[in-house]
């Protein structure tokens, strides 16, 4: 039994407030959902995720090499225009159709150029985009906080608006969560309710690709061959998964993100080092130990595996929490099958 | 091509197997089902009724339960009322309390006033493959009962003696609100020696005036919690018996003769515990596997530091009674052990959701001791803040130019919904300013009409959570 005493729970306490009844009669029209009271809570933009090397932090290079390529790209572009009105001037000169014919092409080239261009803008913004979401729900997780998380589910929603896969979970999610979870809570639903499915999706490209390049080197007749197969390998595999996640990179997109995801290897949750994989691959299996060809096809597959966790960690909008981290563990035992199945 | 004739061989292997294990699978499915029975625990009016039949409307109906990983993976397959494992005593009349909640216009349950259980049947798809493989569906039994909160209290008085009790009681009632609700009772000790004659028409009496004063102890403002014996409250089938009259006299010093009133009432009190409540807590609590023990923290800020210090202690006194993990006394009764307990604030939409961090801390400040020694014992405890029906919306309103997080819903005995602001709860130890006479006034709330007519089940507040805690272990 207690020996605490009536006093012990006596003391004034510090910022009292009484009770009120606000109106009796009709509710309040001032008075609104939590959510949308909160809604302009947006000083959660903060770019450094816990751990991850941040896009704008990629090597700096001095003012003179932007100035220098800028200025060699403006001169190629005048020259270029200055050929092609030539060219316009001469196709026309020597037959009408030839001329409407050049300028069509012309156009179209320039078109697509334009393109191409505004692609890669866009999809630079997208993952910009989802590393501020990321970190605006990593704060959010954190802070203990209540009513701000709806917001941050609507910009979701609208971050996945056309995708007709995730509709559904979208639509659920509408309906699971409520005015008394709080901001932890949802961003936790969210993770599960909508993410994890991709999750598991994003899981099996890795499975495949790693896989794909744990066989493709251990056949392949020559170390050249390997190198192109695994480079194309994993840059389409960063690319899935990051279609995966609504990411959607282009070319020079994939090309950055696969930069930074190397950068990221050591710090995105995947830590252990080559060496501790090869010494996996290798005591894992005897067949491993005799081929060092089946050896180095694993590894390859390991570090491409971890290539697409690393993706799956970076293009992922909410972070994974501590009970969802992706693992190696399920990966390699997959790829210590692989041997087996390929003699 | 070796490899090849191998793999086929393999296959065919696989196949009969699977075949095989198909017909194990039919038999095992039937037998192999897990039981699991849960203790809802909480004092009077702490909302058990309210809890267990939420609890089974949305396992039966799964659609609000997003927490519950069983169901979040999708291996949740259905939930079915099955007949308790006690064919004799009452069911819990889970279709009469759903009707009255979801009536228009709706209805609490009444106090109980008897013991009931019901036995949930769970069907889900495990998630070990091994276990998958000999079991494909597996059936989790969740037995649960509800009875009077009152009765509880009956329990620490089980490993007192008369004497011991007499003492504690009446040490009790030396301090008030006890004393002066106790007064007319107090002034009948006086009157009588424990050496008097065993006179059943003074037995009766003195039960009569002690019962007095333990319904003035319920009533009062201060709302106390500890009130021995349970029955003497609510005497469910025992009302009037010879079972019921006896009180606490004060013990003299010696012992007392054996042929005399204090003789009399000892014999009762001996009785009581014997065939009342041992019987009671061997029949239902003695093979708990879970527990949840429910507090309404709200209703005791309302009713103000008296009223919480008693409820602390009573709280107290009936969990060191349960077996959690290894050596509570109730072991020796039987086997069995605890060892997970959740403790819950409960009605958390009383107040609004961002006041939730508080309630859960108060909570585990009120029961920090029976939790430590629960954890001691090696049971594993959590604490959190639920609402079984949820009935009130949490709204932002401005309020004399500060921004307030107030709660809409239709306060008891009202017929329209109303926006309030319900009063905060203290983040520190410090729960009852000085200077303010009644500093909380937390309403009780109707259920929203309509309410779990969309048949996902009736709203709440982190039962999932709770659930989770609670069974997720047993549902993997
Ligand atoms: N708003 C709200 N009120 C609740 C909730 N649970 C219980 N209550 C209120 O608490 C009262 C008591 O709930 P019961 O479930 O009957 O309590 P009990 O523990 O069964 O009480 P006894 O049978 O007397 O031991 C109800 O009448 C409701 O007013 C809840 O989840 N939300
Ligand atoms: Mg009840």
């Amino acid at each position: 039994m207690t020996n605490t005493s009536y006093q012990d729970m006596g003391r004034p306490a510090s910022a009292w407030q009484a009770p009120v009844e606000l109106d009796l009669h009709h509710p309040d029209p001032a008075a609104s959902p939590a959510a949308s009271a909160a809604a302009g809570s947006a000083g959660h933009q903060r770019n450094d995720t816990a751990g991850l090397v941040a896009l704008a932090a990629w090597p700096q290079w001095s003012w003179a090499v932007p100035a220098f390529l800028g200025g060699l790209a403006t001169l190629v572009l005048v020259a270029l225009a200055f050929d092609a009105t030539d060219l316009m001037g001469r196709s026309f000169a020597s037959s009408s159709v030839l001329g409407v014919l050049v300028t069509v092409v012309l156009a179209m080239t320039v078109g697509t150029a334009i393109k191409l261009a505004l692609d890669e803008m866009i999809s630079i913004r997208r993952l910009r985009h989802i590393d501020s979401l990321r970190a605006e729900a990593d704060s959010l997780a954190r802070a203990n906080g209540h009513g701000s998380a709806l917001a941050f589910a609507d910009t979701l929603g609208d971050f996945y608006a056309g995708r007709a896969d995730l509709a559904p979970a979208l639509h659920a999610l509408g309906h699971t969560v409520n005015d008394a979870h709080s901001d932890a809570e949802v961003i936790a639903l969210i993770d599960r309710q909508v993410l994890s499915a991709l999750d598991q999706r994003a899981y099996r490209c890795v499975l495949m690709a790693s896989r794909d390049t744990a066989i493709a080197t251990a056949l392949s007749p020559s170390a050249a061959l390997d190198v192109a197969i695994v480079l194309w390998r994993n840059l389409k595999l960063v690319r899935e998964v990051a279609t995966l996640y609504g990411a959607r990179p282009g070319q020079f997109g994939s090309w950055r993100l696969m930069r930074r995801m190397l950068a990221n290897l050591a710090v995105a949750g995947v830590t252990d080092s080559v060496g501790h994989v090869a010494i996996d691959a290798l005591g894992g299996s005897l067949a491993a130990a005799i081929s060092t060809r089946l050896g180095q096809g694993m590894i390859n597959g390991l570090l491409t595996a971890r290539i697409g966790i690393a993706a799956m960690t970076l293009c992922r909008p909410v972070g994974f929490s501590a009970d969802n981290k992706p693992n190696l563990r399920r990966i390699r035992s997959e790829l210590m099958s692989v041997p087996k199945e390929v003699l | 091509m070796k490899f090849l004739k191998w793999n086929q061989l393999a296959h065919v292997g696989e196949q009969a197997l699977g075949q095989a294990l198909g017909h194990v699978n039919v038999l095992a499915g039937r037998v192999m089902e897990g039981t699991l029975r849960l203790g809802v625990t909480g004092l009077r009016r702490s909302g058990k009724t309210v809890f267990v039949t939420s609890l089974i409307d949305n396992l039966i109906r799964g659609g609000r339960l997003p927490f519950m990983d069983v169901i979040a993976a999708n291996r949740f397959l259905a939930a079915r009322l099955r007949a308790g494992p006690d064919r004799t005593s009452p069911r819990f009349s889970y279709e009469k309390y759903l009707a009255a909640l979801t009536a228009s216009p709706p209805h609490w349950p009444a106090a109980t006033t008897g013991v009931s259980q019901l036995r949930l049947a769970l069907r889900f798809l495990p998630t070990s493959p091994l276990r998958r493989s000999i079991q494909p569906m597996a059936t989790l039994n969740l037995d649960v009962i509800d009875y009077p909160g009152e009765w509880l209290m009956d329990l620490p008085m089980l490993n007192q003696s008369y004497r011991d009790w007499s003492t504690h009681t009446l040490e009790l009632t030396e301090h008030q609100p006890r004393r002066q609700l106790g007064a007319r009772w107090l002034h009948w000790l006086s009157t009588v020696t424990p050496d008097l004659r065993p006179d059943e028409s003074l037995a009766r009496e003195g039960a009569a005036l002690y019962t007095d004063y333990l319904h003035a102890c319920r009533r009062s403002q201060s709302n106390l919690s500890l009130v021995q014996p349970g029955r003497f409250i609510e005497p469910g089938e025992l009302a009037g018996t010879p079972l019921l009259t006896f009180c606490p006299l004060p013990p003299g010093n010696g012992e007392p003769r054996a042929h005399s009133l204090w003789g009399l009432m000892n014999e009762r009190f001996e009785a009581y515990k014997s065939m009342v409540v041992r019987r009671f807590f061997v029949e239902h609590f003695a093979r708990l596997d879970r527990q949840i023990v429910l507090v309404d923290v709200l209703g005791m800020l309302n009713a103000g530091p008296a009223a919480l210090y008693d409820m602390r202690m009573a709280l107290t006194a009936c969990l060191e009674a349960f077996h959690h993990g290894r050596g509570g006394w109730l072991s020796r009764l039987t086997g069995h052990q605890i060892d997970r307990v959740l403790f819950a604030a409960t009605k958390a939409d009383h107040v609004a959701a961002s006041q939730h961090t508080n309630m859960r801390n108060l909570l585990d400040m009120l029961v920090s001791e029976a939790r430590n020694a629960i954890r001691f014992e090696g049971a594993t405890v959590d604490t959190l803040a639920l609402a079984a029906v949820k009935c009130t919306e949490t709204v932002t309103t401005e309020h004399q130019g500060r921004k307030l997080a107030c709660i809409q819903g239709t306060p008891l005995g009202r017929q329209r919904a109303t926006v309030l602001f319900p009063g905060s709860i203290p983040d520190g130890p410090d729960l009852f300013p000085e200077n303010v006479s009644q500093p909380y006034r937390f309403l009780d709330f109707e259920p929203p009409a309509g309410v779990g007519r969309d048949g996902r089940g009736l709203p709440n507040i982190r039962l999932d959570q709770a659930l989770n805690f609670l069974l997720g272990d047993h549902l993997a």
